[in-house]
């Protein structure tokens, strides 16, 4: 029952420094190489080394912290334009064949970035990382700091990504959490992640316990997605949904392949009369993209479920999975849709990740992928412009080489104009977050005042200025209305108000790094209370990185696990450096 | 004639004074709205005085206005008047537009303008209502958004907003003229709050009972009674006020924002 007594939840804390990158250290006490978290606090840049043997130790490397992130992105900047190939950081990622955690070297050539990796066991190896080296190396100017959960579910005591999790040294709280209710499905998809040929359904209370934790955890969570396995599968999926519709979650979405919704016209009308929202699965248009990447051709299925989520209006997200040499000509055409239904509110590019329990042997060249800048040309010259590559910025709250996104403002005759065509989105960080939709926070509403002050002072040199200012009129008086909003209430306001397109680039045994896995604010919730980083979960603990039968390292949990986390005495395989 | 203006506006460019003279507000460009007499004309006498080039608008007064405008002569800094109403947005636009291109920048903005009417309520009418609230607070806000645009753009400026004891404290005055004297104390705290982070601070000065200003018609035996509780034992200067408002605006004051001062010799 909603109280409308309460004060709100609590703050989230921020925390004490922005986490910048990793690299290759000493650590202080014992001179062992150790991988450190860079971090910029207050004018300082600071080395922090998690010891196994020495604890937390610290050590600050620069009295110019700005200074320290402009030198930074123009040595990477400098190096996309030069010949040869050159060092641009160290950082830790996995041997492609152990899957063993192994100090990287991230070098840039051809202006391209790539992995060097040398595995004790297995030898060396090389990985594409992005395909655009200028635009990698600005992504570090865009860090921000994160945001810490209340309640932490584990201690720090072995180092990452071992510690999972979350625990005290990650930095950032979930942003999205994605809880797995069923490893059952009614597709065997190449692509995929899961192994999700069971009929394991997630218990009603098991669920519930977990939507309690990310409240406890959270205070308050934007979105929960429910994913699968297909979770339209599950016996009680509307139950789950209602479990969490509750006042501190702002929106439940079912991440769905649709095949259901397009055949059952009575379960869609129960997903709309529950105000659930749907992440489609599309990927493209064609009968061979969905038979290579899915495993069947789904042109029909995918539009009858698009036909039934039109006619009920069920606000919608679409997601799709892009491989290079497979669907990457098809992306224009997913941005077209985006921009012409009303209830579709966002789209969500995922550049092909090559791991899990399809995805592990998916066919793939880790030398020539699709990565964010790749996808980001494509969009570009598949839209004529429509949507610009410069409309494009990486998203600080998460790591910023794992999201770029742009926002789309509706005008007030219905057309959408990205925020990039009016502003500079690197002087209003705030508008960059990890929501499909504009969210009714504070912050975004002292973010719009920005805006529009920026917007006002210069609309002679800002195209379609008047239109800009009554659109951000419009949002502002609609968003912000002045009585008290529930979350739920606060996410139905940023609808309508803006589209978006996210592309999210996971990761896999060729470019993982472990600095990003530092910041994922994407999360899978257990049974067992801990809240797993998407990309650790994925590489470390399905016991499917390289396809089936990956063996786990030996802190890794598969899914479902009840018990407790539980760290073998001996010294478990840490990234040190060695 | 200008776009949007009744009357052309006079420019005058005076001959070069002696540069020491020159003050705080050397090389700031100020519009003083309502300033062609009364504490209007001090104040942009004092603007001038501490070097900042003026310019000021007016509704009607054109003879009070050109004697403003010879004051400013003395000085060596750029001056004009502008016949055009605070209420008229189209033409504070174009005023605006003319004063940044002719001075370079619009540092600074009195809003001075305002009317009252010794007038009961049980006697108010409407039009007196809008009258006073508008010319008073409409105004303000007109003005000030006209000025606001290249203050954001500069990341600087200054607005003072002319209020009244009779805003802040309570005196024996129309309500009308009370009310909207409290609305620009609001008027201030609200707009310093929101323009604060782009380097423009938002004051307000409340002045007691002055020689030749808007209370000169107050009765004898009211004025008689604000003395008795005076301690200086007097009414103010409008030159006394317009100082304060000089310094009020130099980037000198540089952390006061959202303040009301009240300069009335302490009633």
């Amino acid at each position: 029952m909603e109280c409308s007594s309460c004060p709100p939840a609590a703050a989230r804390p921020d925390r004490p420094h922005t986490f910048l990158h990793h690299q290759v250290t000493q650590c202080p006490g014992c001179q062992v190489p150790r991988e450190a978290r860079v971090v910029l606090r207050g004018n300082e840049t600071v080395e922090l080394v998690f010891c196994k043997e020495c604890g937390q130790r610290e050590r600050v490397i620069s009295s110019d912290a700005k200074g320290y992130v402009q030198a930074l992105v123009a040595r990477g900047e400098d190096a996309a334009t030069a010949p040869g190939e050159h060092l641009f950081k160290t950082t830790t990622s996995t041997c492609p064949q152990c899957t063993g955690l192994v100090p990287a070297r991230v070098m840039i050539r051809d202006g391209q970035v790539y992995f060097h990796k040398d595995c004790a066991a297995c030898g060396p190896s090389q990985a594409l990382v992005s395909e655009d080296a200028a635009y990698y190396a600005r992504a570090y100017g865009f860090a921000r700091a994160g945001t810490e959960p209340h309640v932490f579910a584990t201690e720090v005591s072995h180092g990452c990504p071992t510690d999972c999790g979350t625990c005290g040294d990650h930095e950032q709280h979930t942003c999205l959490p994605i809880i797995e209710v069923t490893d059952h499905c009614n597709l065997e998809c190449p692509i995929c992640i899961v192994d999700n040929q069971y009929s394991n359904h997630l218990d009603v209370d098991d669920f519930a316990r977990m939507v309690d934790t990310l409240v406890r955890n959270e205070g308050q969570c934007e979105s929960i997605a429910l994913s699968g396995g297909e979770p339209t599968s599950h016996p009680r999926i509307m139950d789950l949904v209602r479990i969490a519709s509750r006042p501190e979650v702002g929106r439940a979405v079912i991440i769905t392949n649709g095949l259901r919704l397009g055949r059952d016209r009575k379960f869609a009308q129960e997903v709309k009369d529950s105000g659930a929202y749907v992440g489609l699965q599309l990927d493209g248009f064609s009968a061979e993209t969905h038979e290579r990447i899915r495993g069947r051709d789904l042109t029909e299925d995918k539009a009858a479920a698009l036909a039934v989520l039109k006619e009920f209006r069920i606000p919608t997200q679409l997601i799709a999975v892009v491989a290079r040499g497979v669907n990457e000509d098809q992306v224009g055409q997913l941005v077209e849709l985006l921009m012409g239904e009303e209830h579709l509110l966002s789209l969500n590019f995922q550049p092909a990740a090559f791991t899990g329990q399809g995805g592990g042997t998916f066919p793939h060249d880790p030398m020539d992928r699709l990565t964010i800048p790749g996808l980001i040309k494509a969009i570009d010259r598949q839209t004529q412009g429509r949507v610009r590559g410069s409309d494009f910025a990486p998203l600080p709250c998460s790591h910023p080489q794992c999201v770029s996104l742009t926002y789309m403002l509706r005008l007030n005759d219905g057309s959408y104009l990205p925020f990039p065509r009016f502003i500079d989105v690197s002087h209003h960080l705030g508008l960059l977050r990890s929501s499909a939709t504009l969210g009714s926070s504070p912050e975004m509403q002292e973010t719009l005042m920005d805006v529009i002050h920026d917007v006002y002072a210069r609309q002679d040199t800002v195209d379609r200025a008047p239109e800009v200012l009554a659109a951000l009129r419009r949002v502002l008086l609609e968003m912000f209305p002045d009585r008290p909003m529930t979350p739920r209430e606060a996410v139905r306001m940023g609808e309508g108000q803006a589209k978006s397109i996210f592309i999210h680039h996971y990761m896999d045994r060729h470019d993982f790094d472990l600095e990003r896995l530092r910041k994922c604010c994407h999360h899978y919730p257990q049974v067992d209370g801990r809240i797993m980083p998407a990309c650790g979960f994925n590489m470390f603990h399905r016991g499917a990185a390289k396809g089936p039968d990956t063996p786990l390292p030996s802190w890794g949990k598969k899914p479902w696990t009840r018990d407790s986390p539980s760290l073998p005495s001996a010294s478990p395989r840490l990234p040190l450096i060695r | 004639m200008d776009a949007g203006f009744s009357v052309a506006a006079v420019r005058v460019t005076s001959p070069a004074v002696d540069p020491l003279s020159m003050g705080a507000l050397t090389g700031k460009s100020a519009l003083v709205t309502g300033g062609s007499r009364g504490l209007g004309r001090a104040l942009c006498v004092a603007l001038a005085q501490a070097g900042a080039h003026v310019s000021f608008n007016y509704k009607s007064a054109d003879d009070d206005a050109a004697q403003t405008l010879e004051l400013l002569r003395a000085y060596a800094v750029k001056s004009s008047a502008h016949k055009v109403s605070v209420l008229d947005k189209v033409g504070l636009k174009t005023l605006v537009e003319r004063i940044e291109e002719d001075t370079g920048s619009l540092d600074i903005l009195i809003n001075n303008a305002g009317v009252s009417q010794a007038v009961p309520l049980a006697l108010m009418e409407e039009a007196d209502w809008d009258l006073v609230m508008d010319t008073n607070v409409k105004g303000a806000f007109l003005c000030s958004q006209a000025v606001l645009r290249g203050m954001v753009h500069r990341r600087h400026g200054r607005i003072l907003n002319i209020s009244s004891l009779a805003g802040v404290k309570m005196l024996q005055a129309p309500v009308h003229y009370c009310a909207a004297k409290a609305a620009l104390k609001g008027f201030t705290e609200g707009l310093a709050k929101e323009v604060g982070r782009y380097g423009i601070t938002v004051n307000c000065l409340a002045p007691g009972i002055l020689e030749g200003g808007v209370g000169h018609n107050v009765p004898p035996a009211r004025l008689q009674e604000y003395l008795r509780h005076t301690s200086l034992a007097r009414v103010g200067k409008l030159e006394e006020i317009a100082s304060v408002a000089a310094f009020l605006v130099a980037p000198e004051n540089s952390y006061m924002n959202g303040a009301t001062i009240v300069v009335d010799g302490a009633v």
